[in-house]
């Protein structure tokens, strides 16, 4: 009896332990991370050096899921219109909104997470089951300092251009398909009148937080990695789900203050 | 009888192997020796089909085996078994799943009855007491001795050892010569033995192999070994730390 | 200048190379999975563990996932409908979204990046260490030991995951509804009922099995190629969860072109 209830606080408590200490991880990596922001002890080089790199392996990818995105949002919308209303005027504005507002963001800062995420994981957990993390401390350079802090920099800025460079993709493959598919006109279909600045806003906002939470999540799996390439491929898998993960739970956080606090 | 003729294998631009010929006779044991990085794991690895040579042919028991296909090669490791270096055991399964695993596999054995059988060939290493552990918890003797038992399982008719006794004790060392003697004798095993192991080459060959730049050096027995005037041979076998040998 | 005219070209070219090589790689795997399929050659027993490995694995992270993807189309969607006064739209859209597009899409990409990176993981790990080359010299057939049990669960929890992860996406959208946009949960739920969504539903569980299979050949195919130690592995973690999000999306557009649902 007494053991049965053991095992069950076991088989309850354990996952939420472990959950613990990871949320708690993350926070002290960002806790650094943001020290090392106010004390402005930052790489420039290396920034610029990572929002290259981001921006290099992100766009192909980019273009590929958000124009494929782009194309059956609209074929699907497009087929309810014609069979409801066949007036397509509003559908391109409402859609280039839709992009700002919700989808361009969220999708990006996703396929950064997976992209970009899983490689600092990758690097940085190979950096330290080879050592080469303890032979930074051992030099007295700060890994949070060293390889945190110019990538959540760069991936801050580089997820707000590529949610701009999104909305721009999506928005040109659905005028594509529009155009084709159902004769909707570019000129009818590219309009930005239902886009106010608060949704630019929004949509800002929440590629701003993607980019920043990302390598701190991502990196923090990759600095808790260990125990050789089993070690490295188990804190990458851990990046990609966390860093995911951390994008939909900002997406709803950000959605739901905008949604009850301002009316966005 | 295993037949290992010109076999040629380059990794990139890294010649190996360049032209390597042996023989080894039915119920012989045959010591590999060479330095570290001769090419020796790459040579016993393609009797196995795991590497195919560039050049070169591979004979066993009369039978060309060089370019069998993947799904023909499977007849040939039932009857061939190896022991890996790094002992390669499966992380994911207890030590007695591990060596259980052919059995279930190959015998169609229920599990009740592949562990029984495979308890019985743990006990042939002393690793019964070690059955429910996990290779990660063990050191890499112990895993080395589990990995044996797991070859044996298939009871093969030829049996690669690659370095059996590399970061064993002593007595477990000894341990393991005295399974590999007695292999050759009840059951007439035939093997190539890969080692570095002094002591063990010369009280087990039958026949030893010195493998240097990618040809073998010298082929004959321990006795010719011991009176053989090449420096570089002497100087490998006495282990001398200067000499002409090329590490 | 030259560098400068032929850096796009190339990485493109090296892009679609590398394209072909999976798109071929990951083609073949596929064929000698069906054929150890057809009649049935792989260990029952392993497919069993892996059925309850991926389950166990992915099953809190879909769950949690979904219940925020529901979460997310109530508010956009009652952002719409609030302009419109299309009140009685709100539980066609989010039931809409939620089971034949962004619901599959995002609990895909989760399962991808929980379970298919832990595989390319756990397989380029066996590879690296020689567990996949010692079970070739115990004359085991990698594939049908290996691959196909994966292949079967990962097809498996796919389904029951998405089938599972609508009904918790309703829940997190009537959640949402009742607390910040003041829309009574039974009514929204009842809503979301009446609207004939049963092709939408069908339409996701298809989208389910296409990112099964491509997940589980993909990061198969990956693990199985690693070279080259920790970094390797680290590596192809990386490149399987890249292609599997990209399979993701290109499913995602095949099936809504040739299953057309809706009103
Ligand atoms: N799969 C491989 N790819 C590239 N190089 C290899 C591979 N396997 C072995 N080598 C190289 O071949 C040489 C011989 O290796 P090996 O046979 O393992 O040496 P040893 O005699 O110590 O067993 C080494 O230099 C090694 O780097
Ligand atoms: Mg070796």
């Amino acid at each position: 009896m007494n053991a049965a209830l053991e095992r069950g606080f076991r088989a309850v408590g354990a996952p939420l332990v472990a959950v613990g200490s990871h949320a708690f991880g993350i926070y002290s990596v960002f806790a650094q991370v943001v020290m090392a922001l106010l004390k402005g002890a930052v790489r420039w080089r290396e920034v610029v050096r990572q929002s290259y790199l981001i921006g290099n392996r992100s766009l192909f990818f980019i273009t590929v899921t958000l124009g494929f995105l782009g194309l059956i949002s609209v074929y699907q919308v497009a087929s309810q219109i014609q069979r409801i209303l066949p007036d397509f005027t509003m559908m391109g504005p409402a859609f280039i909104q839709l992009m700002w507002r919700e989808f361009a963001p969220t999708i990006t800062g996703l396929m950064i997470a997976t992209r970009v995420g899983s490689g600092i994981a990758a690097e940085i957990g190979s950096m330290v089951v080879t050592e080469q993390v303890d032979a930074l401390r051992m030099c007295n350079a700060d890994p949070v300092r060293y390889l945190i802090v110019p990538r959540t920099i760069a991936s801050t800025v580089m997820v707000m251009m590529l949610t701009i460079y999104a909305v721009f993709i999506a928005t040109i493959a659905g005028m594509v398909l529009a155009d084709v598919v159902f004769n909707v006109s570019p000129s009818t279909f590219v309009s930005l009148s239902m886009v106010s600045g608060q949704d630019v806003v929004l949509g800002l906002v929440k590629a701003l937080s993607f980019g920043f939470w990302i390598p701190i999540v991502a990196g923090q799996a990759g600095l808790s990695a260990s125990g050789g390439s089993a070690g490295v491929g188990w804190a990458t898998t851990r990046a990609v789900v966390a860093s995911s993960f951390a994008v939909i739970l900002l997406d709803f956080i950000i959605s739901g203050i905008g949604y009850t606090v301002f009316d966005l | 009888m295993i037949e290992f003729i010109d076999i040629h294998k380059s990794f990139g631009p890294k010649h190996v192997l360049r032209g390597v010929s042996l023989t080894v006779e039915q119920g012989q044991v045959l010591y590999l020796v060479g330095s570290s990085g001769a090419g020796k794991s790459v040579l016993v690895k393609h009797l196995v089909g795991l590497l195919r040579p560039d050049s070169g042919r591979i004979v066993l028991d009369g039978r060309d085996i060089t370019w069998l296909s993947e799904a023909e090669f499977y007849p040939v490791r039932k009857k061939c078994a190896m022991v890996f270096q790094n002992s390669t055991l499966f992380d994911s399964m207890t030590v007695l799943d591990n060596v259980a695993l052919p059995y279930r596999k190959h015998h169609r054995l229920d599990r009740a009855e592949a562990s029984r059988r495979a308890l019985e060939k743990l006990a042939l290493v002393d690793m019964e007491h070690a059955a429910r552990r996990f290779p990660g918890d063990l050191g890499d003797g112990l895993r080395k001795r589990v990995a044996i038992a797991r070859a044996l399982t298939l009871d093969p008719e030829f049996v690669i050892f690659d370095e059996p006794t590399t970061g064993l004790d002593p007595v477990a060392a000894a341990n393991v010569d005295q399974l590999i003697r007695s292999l050759r004798n009840d059951t007439g095993v035939t093997a190539i033995v890969v080692s570095h192991d002094l002591r063990s080459i010369f009280t087990v060959a039958d026949r030893i192999a010195m493998i240097y730049e990618g040809h073998i050096r010298l082929d004959g027995t321990p006795e010719d070994f011991r009176r053989s005037a090449d420096p570089v041979v002497s100087q490998f076998i006495h282990g001398r730390p200067d000499g002409p040998m090329k590490i | 200048m030259r560098n400068v005219l032929v850096g796009p070209v190339s990485v493109v070219g090296r892009a679609s190379m590398g394209l072909m090589a999976t798109l071929g790689g990951a083609t073949m795997l596929l064929g000698r999975i069906l054929r150890a399929l057809l009649p049935p050659r792989f260990d029952r027993d392993e497919a069993w563990r892996q059925l309850y490995a991926v389950g166990v694995k992915s099953s809190a992270i879909v769950m949690v996932t979904a219940l925020f993807v529901g979460a997310i189309m109530v508010i956009q969607t009652a952002f719409y409908v609030q302009r419109t006064g299309a009140t009685s739209l709100l539980g066609f859209g989010v039931g809409f979204t939620v089971f034949a597009e962004i619901g599959p899409i995002l609990i895909g990409l989760m399962f991808s990046g929980r379970v298919g990176a832990n595989n390319t993981a756990e397989l380029g790990t066996m590879v690296v260490t020689e567990q996949v080359d010692a079970l070739r010299a115990l004359a085991i057939d990698p594939i049908g030991y290996l691959v196909v049990p994966r292949f079967i669960a990962m097809i498996v929890m796919m389904l029951m995951l998405m089938a599972l992860g609508d009904v918790f996406a309703i829940i997190g959208a009537a959640l949402t509804a009742d607390t910040l946009v003041g829309v009574d949960p039974s009514v929204l739920i009842g809503d979301i009922l009446d609207s004939h969504l049963l092709d939408e539903y069908l339409l996701g569980l298809g989208k389910a099995f296409c990112f099964g299979v491509s997940i589980s050949v993909l990061s198969c195919w990956y693990g199985l190629g690693v070279r080259g130690g920790a970094t390797g592995v680290g590596r192809a973690v990386n490149n399987s969860v890249v292609a599997n999000a990209a399979a993701i999306f290109f499913i995602d557009f095949v099936m809504g072109w040739i299953f057309p649902v809706g009103l």
